[in-house]
């Protein structure tokens, strides 16, 4: 009788304890303290996805991130179908949502067999209503990734922009030579003809 | 055709699974009395444990102080009141009794006749309807007295339905949510955030609400030396929650102890202003602080929610017909709202 609670127990803690690894990698949660992981731990919706089972869809509204356990997750572009990014174990996606209900950007689907973690908006803002500390540590992470992000993008934006001026310059010297090359065709041109 | 048929199979399947909760939920009807008073409760003080755990108590604890709180607060109010109280009771069987309850019957019968005559209330004979009212109050005393169990037995459920939805509702709706299928999973969590915020404003405000209003109604009555102050005041507080008829039905008492007392008109004006400026201060002043206004409804349907209320539940049913409704109407409001947002293929 006390192995078969034993088992019950053990497994149990070896499935927190795997939540507990793959929490500490993702970067919102990297910076907690045991305690506040095990806080965290304790909101979290625990999902199982069969292969090609949609988690959610394109413009249905946002309401929170996934963090997948094991599985890979594909994100597809609609309505080309067009699949953009794979995700796999450890890893997330969908975190802009715990901030605002906008629209979903792209559509997930379970590539395999998936076991995700949800962490929703609802439970942010709850978690900062009872533990304002732990709650301000994930805002103010969840911002400097957002934030990280944006330089990045402005970064990518910049080189775009560089090579654009460029692409924009090169443009206007070929139109130069070009209009540079006809008129010298036609002062040519008007030069052979017979007077 | 055979996608169609299962459809129309499901549709069946769906609606006798509701019917059959539906029976099953008439049929333990006390029970979910109950509930639905302790989940309103509940609810009003969800954010206090909340409050708590910020700062840093955990979930057990903030809930056992909320109800070492409420239970001091309950002594020191039957401390305080409760000599008040059964004094006011005392001099209502005491006037009952001793027949001065006939002298001022017949007050009452002599103001109607002298001042509502052009109503046609004439040779109205009160004292012996009243007479048959007191003999069916004494057999409903009687059914009540014998019913102390069920009384005591709601007094130990209550509080403990309570507790439990404070300390584990997180949890009990986290194992709710677990249940459904990953099609309506976000769905149906952003439903049930959508109807908590609503219905925790709601809720918490109604209280808010009914309370100051029955402080007021206490102070005004008392500075007014209306007889059976705190309970009229109490029941005008309580009343508050009906829309539209409460106010009334919350200074009518006054005005009828005061007819039956002496007949004194200046006194029925003054309650009668009393009542207007608690209602003012409720109307300009409590009620756009504390009183979402999502869940306004329209006269007609608060009459036959409270109709409805009344037939099914007595006084009790008449009162938490209002926010029941109102819970009723946020899960709609938010079920169509949110449907629109999700794609369920």
């Amino acid at each position: 009788m006390d192995s078969f609670w034993g088992n019950i127990f053990k497994s149990r803690e070896k499935r927190e304890e795997e939540i507990t690894a793959v929490l500490k990698k993702i970067p919102i949660f990297e910076e907690l303290n045991p305690r506040e992981v095990s806080s965290i731990e304790r909101i979290l919706h625990r999902r199982t996805y069969r292969p090609g089972e949609v988690i959610f869809h394109q413009g249905d509204a946002g309401v929170g991130m996934y963090i997948i356990e094991r599985g890979t997750v594909e994100i597809i572009l609609e309505p080309v179908n067009q699949v953009v990014a794979e995700i796999k174990d450890g890893e997330f996606f969908g975190e802009l949502a715990l901030l605002d209900e906008s629209p979903r950007s792209a559509t997930a689907r379970a590539k395999t067999e998936c076991r995700m973690l949800g962490f929703f908006q609802s439970d942010l803002f709850g978690l900062i209503e009872r533990d304002p500390r732990l709650g301000v540590k994930i805002v103010l992470r969840l911002a400097s990734i957002i934030g990280d992000r944006l330089k990045h993008s402005n970064q990518q934006m910049q080189q775009l922009m560089h090579r654009i001026h460029e692409l924009e310059t090169q443009i206007q010297q070929l139109k130069e030579t070009t209009a540079k090359g006809g008129r010298k065709k036609s002062r040519q041109a008007s030069a052979d003809a017979p007077s | 055709m055979d996608k169609q048929f299962a459809r129309w199979i499901k549709l069946l399947f769906v609606l006798l699974a509701a019917a059959a909760l539906i029976i099953f939920l008439v049929s333990i009807g006390e029970l979910v009395r109950l509930v639905i008073i302790a989940a309103l409760l509940a609810y009003i003080l969800e954010p206090l444990a909340s409050f708590l755990e910020s700062r840093g108590f955990s979930r057990v604890a903030a809930t056992a102080i909320i109800f070492l709180g409420i239970l001091s607060t309950v002594a020191l109010f039957i401390f305080l009141l409760l000599p008040t109280i059964s004094h006011e009771i005392r001099s209502i069987q005491a006037g009952i009794q001793s027949g001065k309850a006939t002298q001022l019957i017949q007050n009452l019968e002599h103001f109607i006749q002298t001042r509502l005559a052009f109503l046609g209330m004439q040779n109205l004979n009160l004292i012996e309807k009243a007479h048959q009212m007191m003999v069916n109050l004494g057999n409903q005393i009687f059914d009540y007295l014998l019913n102390i169990v069920s009384l005591i037995t709601n007094l130990v459920i209550i509080p403990f339905i309570i507790f439990f939805l404070i300390k584990d509702g997180r949890e009990i709706k986290r194992n709710f949510i677990r249940l459904v299928p990953n099609k309506y999973f976000e769905f149906s969590l952003n439903l049930l955030h959508k109807m908590d915020m609503q219905l925790g404003n709601y809720l918490r405000g109604q209280f808010l609400d009914a309370l100051i209003v029955g402080i007021l109604s206490i102070l005004a009555l008392w500075l007014l030396e209306v007889k059976y102050f705190v309970l009229i005041g109490a029941f005008a507080g309580l009343a508050n929650l009906i829309p539209y008829v409460g106010p009334v039905a919350g200074a009518l008492p006054a005005i009828l102890v005061v007819i039956l007392e002496s007949g004194d008109m200046i006194r029925i004006v003054y309650i009668a202003i009393a009542f207007a400026v608690v209602q003012l201060i409720d109307n300009v002043l409590v009620q756009p602080l504390v009183v979402a206004k999502t869940v306004n409804m329209h006269p007609l349907v608060v009459m036959f929610v409270v109709i409805i209320g009344g037939k099914f539940f007595g006084v009790l049913g008449m009162l938490l017909s209002v926010p029941t409704a109102g819970v009723i109407k946020v899960v709609i409001q938010e079920s169509i709202a949110n449907f629109r947002k999700y794609r369920f293929e």
